[in-house]
């Protein structure tokens, strides 16, 4: 079967989302199943028959979602029902909207933040190799650093049995 | 008027805490939040006002814990029950919100309850979470209630505020997006704006009927 030329195919439009918390790990069909059980929930089969949404790419913490032209409020509301993805929670922020996959492959690269390293001064005893991740004391108990931009500290609390991911700020671990 | 997310629950209630929250909150768009259970402070430009959610109580409690927390500028809410129980509430000096209405009796919110509601300048809750989170018959159930409640609003014109109740930051949603999710309840823009406004004007001062110039 050969391709439809261009003036013949459906026109689309593609979302940009951020995908929170960072550092989550995202399988795109895991994610696919995710918007497309909100979406059906949401608004039923036949619109989401006419959205045809899909996962286009996933790279660096964000994903690009597909959509019939015109239908990117229903989408874009749908996302913002998607509260996990396989057992992991998540929430999925929209940054932008365009007609190209490329030019939102150019704003993931103008907005994709250089690692920051891990405060030192909140740390407890610091962790032996820079291999390790550094440790901090949040309510009493030991926690280790999960990530780390600007104020925000995301941690994870030290054991291998309750593992609670927790969001706090650098002014918590200093007050702490 | 401040934009306003009327309930979140941090840390330890939630995940994250309340200066995350009023971070997170902050690039979300929004100039305010209720939480509950902490004390009240303003983090990054965003006001941080202590809340209280009152649930489970007999009245006589109420009553006392509403007295308590009286001109502390705490917001006291208090979560529906039955129909005399929401009128005794809303009557109630000191309560600003009552909450859960979608959980609540199908006859507890009627309209000489939202009479009471205007006159008395007691906000109706509409909890956002419901609509975000819930699927099925839940969120159907959910939606119904919310559009029988904004047409006794169109009516009597009582205050609504609008309540993520994230107990992460995960769970906050945009301005934006929270007037998308407004419209599945048939709220338009400035009805979403009005009651993003809703705790501002619940907490406000009354302003007195008559006014003395000499």
């Amino acid at each position: 079967m050969s391709p439809r030329p261009p003036t013949l195919r459906e026109n689309r439009r593609y979302l940009l989302v951020r995908v929170e918390p960072a550092g989550t790990v995202i399988d795109q069909k895991d994610l696919y199943y995710a918007i497309a059980d909100a979406v059906t929930s949401l608004w039923g089969d036949s619109v989401a028959g006419v959205i045809t949404q899909a996962v286009v790419a996933a790279e660096n913490g964000h994903v690009i979602i597909r959509c019939l032209r015109g239908t990117e409020r229903e989408l874009a509301l749908a996302l913002s029902t998607v509260i996990s993805c396989r057992e992991t929670r998540l929430a999925l922020r929209i940054v932008a909207a365009s007609g190209t996959i490329e030019s939102l492959r150019e704003r993931i690269r103008a907005i994709t933040p250089l690692p920051e390293p891990v405060p030192e001064h909140v740390t407890g005893p610091v962790a032996a190799s820079s291999a390790e991740p550094a440790e901090c004391v949040f309510a009493g108990k030991p926690f280790l650093f999960a990530h780390c931009n600007g104020q925000k500290v995301d941690v994870i609390e030290k054991g291998f049995k309750n593992a609670h991911r927790l969001f706090l700020t650098r002014s918590d671990l200093e007050i702490s | 008027m401040k934009i306003t997310d009327a309930a979140v629950f941090p840390y330890p209630c939630g995940d994250t805490s309340v200066r995350r929250l009023a971070l997170e909150a902050g690039s979300l768009g929004f100039d305010s939040l209720v939480a509950m259970d902490v004390p009240a402070g303003s983090f990054g430009g965003v006001e941080v006002f202590s809340g209280i959610l009152i649930k489970d109580a007999p009245m006589r409690d109420v009553i006392a814990r509403v007295k308590r927390a009286k001109d502390s500028g705490t917001v006291v809410s208090v979560a529906a029950r039955d129909n005399a129980f929401n009128r005794a509430a809303i009557s109630l000096k000191g309560v600003h919100i009552l909450r859960n209405i979608q959980a609540a009796d199908k006859n507890a919110f009627d309209h000489v309850t939202a009479k009471m509601a205007a006159d008395s300048n007691v906000a109706i809750d509409i909890d956002l979470s419901v609509l975000v989170a819930a699927r099925g018959i839940a969120r159907q159930r959910a939606i119904h209630r919310y559009r029988d409640l904004l047409a006794l609003r169109r009516r009597f014109e009582f205050p609504v505020t609008l309540s993520s109740y994230a107990r992460s930051y995960l769970e906050l949603r945009a301005v934006r997006e929270i007037t998308g999710l407004g419209s599945l309840i048939d709220m338009d823009t400035a009805g979403v704006a009005a009651a993003l406004g809703g705790v501002g004007r619940v907490t406000a001062p009354p302003v007195s009927a008559v006014r003395v110039i000499a």
